[in-house]
């Protein structure tokens, strides 16, 4: 037998993963991946007042927090509308909530950008620079989560959605508060992200805009081209999206083809070796992430990318990035519809229902978060959490490989394959709760 | 750049979620603080060691940062017990940091199985077995997550070499001595004992009908803000009450009352006094706390 299996400890990434990487004629032919540690927040759930998630769930990740907050709430919220409570949210507590949402996921993706991609990318072709990326990272990610503690109070771990709307009652003062660390976030990222401005930025369609970035961005995109990335890391080519959102309303991607989505079809199972369980839809894994929501929503950039390079690493990278300036343009057009007048919870807060079941969807940063609740007598009897990182790491069953590693097998190195693996912004913490 | 007169700190992670490290990492002045410091390995930012080497037992350790719940048996890194690990590096410590609420206590995670997960040196207010070997070197930074300025001021005494005072779980009384409720922007709601009764409004108190448990949750997260700019009950959200040794407890969002008495009172204040002063308070009628502060033109 020529095969040989290399374990290999992966950090920084959210926590830790073991992989074992099986080598077959010096070329990377399966991969398993292990976490290690399962923490039972559906477990902990159980027995606990319904609105408890609330608190409760955001502790299943200290980056995506918040995502995990607005998916129980909107379990909660699906759950009374099919008990017949029916809650029409106003326009101010939509708009707040899809503010906050999207300075999390910006958070990430620059902490992802600077603290990840960057350093490993320079590492793995031997082109370390001497600067200090998480100075940028954390410069630009505790601007944008001021603005986000504005109305949730703190980050991480608010809990300030509740059913009906949100806690907070903001004031014109607030609002410029806000408005000012978004316009402080968005002359970094111009200046320092992508050297040029916003605008000008998302104006660019096709590939062939690329040579317009600078900054960092731009250091990024061309040390992967040199370095074929856009050759590299291609998985199956399927993408999904649940959360209805500003990127993507929900749909699956086959190709480039666009159906929609039922979530009756989903499906958690158990592997052997690790504690995270896999997710399939229909029985075949999905991508989901920046990159699935740029081809369901067919964002014309993320299509030209994809029709040249496929769901190659330089592709999932591109859209991660993309989001950024998508959603800094989008937070600030938030702040400025914002109506102040409005109430902020529909709800009063002795408002209970005791039986319900609920469905709650978010498109959180590395792709669509599932919560469904069910509660009985007030409290919760059964809650089931699908995170991104489950569909994006799953192993591989006998049917076909998981996203990942179908995305790592055929590397000739297992340096390629880790970055490869980043690429997909891996987080234990998410992945195994 | 010389490293060798500086401390070396170590941050290590358990049972945990990362929250401690994403709120440090929001720390203004994160890189003015970690300078006094050589960060021999973190769990995010780029360090001289590896989590190989950690595991291996190499890396030498001045201060020893704990984030998230502990396990005697079961938890591995690599095949090993994260359990030796961290033991393994208290025992060289001249400083053990536990930061968050599961480092602390236990937290949220030794809810999952609460006869084997604990904090490090306490199980809730408990002392564990562990407490009386390391207990001379330890602070507590319960929290979920710790506010990341607590943490920039213990790391800060200690360059300085300064002696931190500490309460009898270890926490610095600087930062401990204070409950959620200082400084909260509802107060004098709370003073006429005018609850809020909803949420998503900046007035009123939620103290009485809506869960906050500020006013017997010790913490600074009113004076030293969060993000530097808000909190959590000033953005209408009642405090659950993380920093303490029994979270979490059940039904974060209402009060549980007893006769329209709040159950628990006040920290430090006994239940027959607050009785006749809620009787006092509550004869006043204020005008001005019945309306709206503000109302904006529709």
């Amino acid at each position: 037998m020529t095969n040989v299996t290399v374990k290999k400890l992966i950090e920084k990434i959210e926590g830790e993963a073991e992989l074992d990487f099986t080598f077959n004629q010096g070329e990377i032919e399966d991969v398993k991946i292990n976490f290690g540690f399962y923490r039972g927040i559906e477990e902990i759930l159980r027995g606990h007042d319904a609105w408890d998630a609330l608190v409760i769930t955001p502790r299943v990740c200290g980056i995506c927090n918040h995502a995990h907050l607005l998916a129980a709430v909107r379990a909660i919220e699906n759950g009374y509308e099919n008990a017949g409570l029916k809650i029409n949210l106003t326009s101010k507590a939509k708009a707040i909530r899809e503010f906050t949402l999207s300075c999390e996921l910006i958070q990430n993706h620059i902490k992802w950008l600077y603290m990840t991609i960057l350093p490993q990318l320079e590492k793995f072709v031997g082109a370390v620079s001497e600067e200090n990326y998480a100075i940028k990272a954390t410069y630009l990610a505790s601007t944008i989560t001021k603005a986000l503690a504005v109305f949730s109070g703190q980050w991480p771990h608010a809990s300030y959605a509740i059913p009906g709307g949100v806690t907070c009652d903001p004031t014109h003062l607030d609002v410029m508060q806000a408005q000012s660390l978004v316009d402080e976030s968005i002359k970094f990222f111009e200046e320092v992200v992508i050297g040029l401005s916003i605008d000008d930025y998302l104006a660019m369609e096709s590939v062939s805009c690329f040579s317009q970035i600078h900054g960092d961005f731009g250091k990024l995109l061309r040390l992967m081209l040199v370095n074929d990335m856009g050759d590299k890391g291609y998985s199956h080519d399927r993408f999904i999206v649940f959360g209805d959102s500003i990127l993507a309303k929900p749909g699956r991607s086959i190709i480039t083809n666009v159906t929609n989505v039922d979530i009756s079809c989903v499906q958690e199972n158990e592997q052997k070796g690790t504690v995270s369980k896999a997710v399939t839809y229909r029985d075949k894994f999905y991508e989901v992430g920046p990159l699935a929501r740029g081809m369901v929503a067919k964002t014309p950039i993320v299509r030209s990318l994809h029709k040249r390079f496929k769901d190659s690493v330089l592709s999932r990278v591109f859209a991660r990035i993309h989001e950024v300036a998508l959603l800094l343009d989008y937070s600030k057009g938030l702040l400025n519809k914002l109506q102040l007048d409005e109430p902020s919870c529909v709800l009063n807060a002795d408002v209970r229902l005791n039986d319900f079941d609920g469905v709650g969807t978010v498109e959180a940063a590395r792709g669509s978060l599932i919560h469904k609740t069910t509660v009985r007598d007030g409290v919760i009897t059964n809650y089931d959490i699908i995170t991104p990182t489950q569909w994006n790491l799953g192993n591989s069953t006998k049917a076909e490989q998981g996203i990942a590693i179908e995305a790592m097998t055929g590397s000739l190195s297992i340096e390629e394959a880790t970055f490869i693996f980043r690429t997909f912004d891996v987080c234990s913490v998410c992945t195994t709760q | 750049m010389t490293c060798q007169n500086k401390p070396k700190l170590l941050w290590l992670q358990s049972i945990t979620c990362n929250g401690n490290t994403h709120s440090f990492l929001n720390h203004p002045e994160l890189f003015f603080i970690l300078s006094h410091f050589e960060v021999v390995h973190h769990p995010v930012l780029d360090s001289s060691y590896s989590m190989e080497d950690v595991i291996g037992g190499i890396v030498p350790c001045d201060v020893l940062i704990i984030e998230g719940s502990f396990q005697e048996e079961g938890f591995l890194k690599s095949g090993v017990e994260v359990s030796s690990i961290i033991k393994h590096y208290a025992n060289k410590a001249k400083h053990i940091i536990s930061v968050g609420t599961c480092a602390t206590f236990g937290g949220i995670f030794k809810q999952k199985n609460p006869e084997a997960i604990s904090g490090f040196c306490f199980n809730g207010e408990e002392k564990t077995e562990r407490y009386s070997t390391h207990a001379s070197k330890l602070i507590s930074l319960p929290g979920c997550p710790m506010h990341p300025r607590w943490l920039s001021y213990v790391l800060l005494m200690i360059s300085g070499k300064k002696d931190i005072p500490i309460d009898n779980l270890h926490r610095p009384v600087e930062l401990y001595g204070y409950t959620v409720h200082t400084g909260c922007t509802r107060n004098e709601y709370f003073e006429w004992k005018i609850d809020t009764k909803t949420f998503g409004l900046k007035e009123g108190c939620l103290f009485y009908e809506t869960g906050c448990r500020g006013p017997y949750t010790r913490g600074s997260c009113n004076k030293i803000l969060w993000n530097d700019i808000n909190s959590k009950t000033r953005a209408g959200t009642p405090c659950f009450g993380c920093t303490e040794p029994n979270y979490p407890q059940e039904s974060f969002f209402r009060t549980k009352t007893n006769m329209g008495i709040p159950d628990k009172v006040p920290l430090g204040v006994s239940k027959r006094a607050y009785l006749t002063l809620t009787g006092v308070a509550k004869s006043f009628t204020i005008q001005r706390f019945t309306e709206r502060l503000m109302e904006y033109d529709k």
